[in-house]
């Protein structure tokens, strides 16, 4: 893992709550900002977008992960790499459908909203995690995989579960790229 | 009966904000009459707290123990460090109640007040409106009563 040599392996861990606090903070301000919810889920995702574009490099280098062979294997590597590394949880994934391009992540825990019980009576179709669309979609086109991330469900609005869509879009130059 | 209030700080030395950000009593009957006994209870934990002097203000324990007996209740009484005050009004009937319980509760009201106010939503001075705050009030209070 090409982390370590010339950096002091500095471990040091940030708290859980400062770092659910700063995300909260960072909603509630956008929430200061902009009237209407769909511009603070588009700037959250914005946001996000921004991280995984960065956040990819981060997470190839410290998992060492081969690379994916299917649609299925990303989602999975997704759920259960990259998730158990930066959120400390593992969504289980699923596959929507036939075609095998669509696939759900449902969260039982999602540590984002730890204190959020739910959302304010203004805001009820704000997608309060909306960061995490921008970060995977963002990650995903940085290995080449164009990808639509949203929010199918979730708890904060009353829905059972918390579950995120990822349909990966299939370029038509992938097809000759893999014949190779 | 019982019932438990939740008191923000006091803002500033001209204006002083001392109404409660939540107020439940089980039976709900009577609950004018406990927001009066709750609001002169906050006389005596402004005295409780005063009378300790400087020195004694920093090892000052959370928990300020009965404020005083009226013939129909015991009211306790409980300070955060951010000068939020919890104020829990017992019948005096109720004699099974013992200290250490009444410290727990008290514990347990601080640990929710603190996850309210970890809430992005919520802003500090605004009444307490959360069902994870009322379920925990009523369980509590269903104990005791």
């Amino acid at each position: 893992m090409s982390r370590s040599p010339g950096r002091k392996q500095e471990n040091h861990k940030i708290s859980r709550e400062l770092f659910v606090l700063t995300y909260g903070a960072l909603v509630a301000q956008l929430c200061k900002e902009y009237e209407k919810d769909e511009d603070v889920n588009a700037c959250l995702d914005r946001m996000g977008y921004s991280i995984g574009i960065r956040l990819i490099d981060d997470f190839l280098a410290r998992s060492a992960v081969k690379k994916c062979r299917s649609y299925s294997e990303t989602a999975d590597m997704i759920a259960q790499v990259a998730f158990k590394m930066y959120l400390g949880v593992t969504p289980s994934v699923s596959c929507n459908s036939v075609t095998g391009n669509e696939f759900s992540l449902i969260l039982d825990k999602n540590p984002l909203v730890d204190f959020v019980e739910e959302l304010p009576a203004e805001r009820a179709s704000l997608c309060y995690c909306n960061l995490l669309c921008g970060v995977i979609r963002g990650a995903l086109e940085m290995v080449h995989l164009a990808a639509e991330v949203s929010f199918l469900q979730d708890r904060l609005k009353g829905d059972a579960v918390t579950e995120i869509g990822i349909t990966f879009l299939r370029k038509p130059e992938d097809r000759k790229h893999r014949r190779n | 009966a019982a019932v438990a209030a939740a008191v923000p700080r006091q803002r500033g030395l001209l204006c002083s904000q001392n109404y409660p950000l939540y107020i439940r009593s089980v039976p709900t009957e009577n609950e004018l009459k406990f927001h009066y006994t709750v609001h002169t209870s906050l006389d005596v934990v402004d005295e409780k707290i005063s009378a300790m002097g400087k020195a004694l203000v920093d090892q000052r324990e959370l928990y300020l123990g009965l404020l005083y007996p009226t013939e129909d209740y015991k009211v306790y009484g409980y300070v955060t460090n951010s000068k939020v005050k919890f104020v829990m009004v017992v019948d005096s009937s109720n004699t099974a109640l013992r200290d250490n319980e009444i410290r727990s509760m008290f514990r347990k009201l601080h640990n929710s007040y603190t996850d309210i106010m970890c809430n992005p939503f919520y802003n500090p001075g605004d009444r307490i409106h959360s069902r994870a705050f009322d379920t925990m009030v009523n369980s509590m209070m269903m104990q005791v009563c």
